[in-house]
């Protein structure tokens, strides 16, 4: 098993950088992508990870050495919770659907926190993939309620908060106040509705791109709205989304190496779909552009070698090269 | 079929899908031939385990309610 000590870990949530994708760049516009994967734990589910669980303490929800956090995740808020919920002495049980790579369900393993792997034909009347495992979660949580304590980012106000006192203020000061377009993809909607918030109260001009995946989509983390239901969280601020693009399986995973090679980024497949959405999106006049880039592409060696994007030779040989890696506290 | 062929999961007291989550669990533990018997009180369990069962490929051999209690017996099939 993993371990990880030191809470001054945690003090290292946030304050990712920003940096300028040339590929995209010309004249006066400017792209830029929020790289999350600097996060401690990979991912900007850090963000939404420690404030939950700090949000648990301070109600007196949460008790260290006692309780047991649940939670039901596609990948990233199960490693970011287990890794930050071991820091603190807590238990960690995470719902994951079956689907979700195998080198994210080791990591979440090896930090310490018991799997549970959920399949859509569970119960089919909940819908697919997280929804499952949402359910499940909610009623083991539920069942167990002096126990279990499921933080459910779908719904956690803090999740947007997080993103509201954090990420939103951050890219303005990193962009000097001159973003004029925002993209994301969506899977609990913390991370656009906080944002988007943030960056409208400041200058209500700035365009919030949401970036939708086509249906039974490989891209880990979001959530297509048409078999996928909206989250309660995002359906509280949906209005604060001022265009949507849409984006294929075949047009993200066709970046990743565009990317690697233009901008010595190693992407993730979700971050690679905020590339194509920011690069096909059409854009008149000066533009600063900024990008989400959820985590970086070391998780997905098996994903690319499957849909043939490299091979894992290829793939070891861009991980020494790429610039921006960050250093992880696992 | 022997004692030992037999497995008991309690699910009463749990919410759907944790009884059909449980379930499919336990059976991916046993034996082709092995026979588990299911106890739940939650009503959705009926309908949820039911159709997980079927479309499974298992047998769902006998279903019994006494009170709120479900009882089912399903039977590994491959």
């Amino acid at each position: 098993m993993t371990t990880v000590t030191g809470t001054d870990v945690l003090n290292r949530i946030g304050n990712t950088p920003l940096v300028k994708l040339d590929s995209l760049s010309h004249n006066s516009t400017e792209y830029f992508a929020k790289l999350e994967g600097h996060n401690p734990f990979g991912s900007v589910k850090d963000r939404a990870a420690y404030w939950m669980i700090k949000d648990g303490e301070e109600k007196g929800i949460l008790k260290r050495g006692k309780s047991i956090l649940i939670e039901p995740t596609s990948g990233n808020t199960g490693i970011a919770l287990t890794g930050i919920g071991k820091l603190l002495d807590y238990k960690v049980e995470i719902v994951i659907p079956e689907k979700v790579s195998n080198e994210t369900k080791d990591i979440i393993r090896n930090l310490g926190a018991k799997v549970f792997e959920t399949s859509d034909d569970l119960c089919p009347k909940v819908g697919a993939g997280t929804d499952q495992s949402i359910a499940l979660a909610t009623s083991i949580a539920s069942s167990r309620p002096d126990t279990y304590y499921s933080p459910n980012q779908y719904a956690n106000e803090v999740n947007f908060k997080g993103h509201y006192v954090g990420t939103g203020p951050e890219i303005w000061k990193q962009t000097e106040g001159k973003v004029t377009h925002f993209f994301t993809g969506i899977g609990t909607g913390g991370t656009i509705t906080g944002i988007g918030t943030f960056l409208k109260e400041k200058n209500p001009n700035i365009k919030i791109i949401g970036c939708q995946p086509q249906q039974n989509h490989l891209i880990q983390g979001w959530r297509n709205f048409e078999e996928s239901a909206k989250p309660d969280l995002f359906l509280k601020r949906e209005g604060v989304v001022d265009d949507w693009v849409s984006v294929d399986n075949n047009e993200a995973f066709s970046v990743v190496n565009e990317v690697l090679e233009k901008d010595k980024l190693l992407v993730s497949p979700s971050s690679a779909a905020v590339y194509a959405c920011m690069k096909k999106y059409p854009l008149d006049g000066d533009a600063c552009v900024v990008g989400i880039f959820a985590d970086d592409g070391r998780k997905f060696k098996s994903v690319y070698a499957e849909q043939n994007i490299m091979s894992g030779e290829d793939f070891d040989n861009a991980i020494k090269n790429a610039t921006h890696m960050s250093e992880l506290a696992y | 079929m022997s004692e030992s062929d037999e497995k008991k999961l309690d699910a009463t007291g749990l919410f759907c899908p944790e009884p059909v989550f449980r379930t499919k669990i336990e059976i991916e533990r046993m034996q082709v031939g092995e026979t588990l018997t299911v106890s739940a009180d939650d009503p959705a369990a009926e309908e949820d385990i039911s159709k997980w069962v079927t479309r499974s490929g298992h047998e769902l051999l006998n279903i019994s309610k006494d009170g709120d209690v479900i009882t089912f017996q399903i039977k590994k099939v491959k």
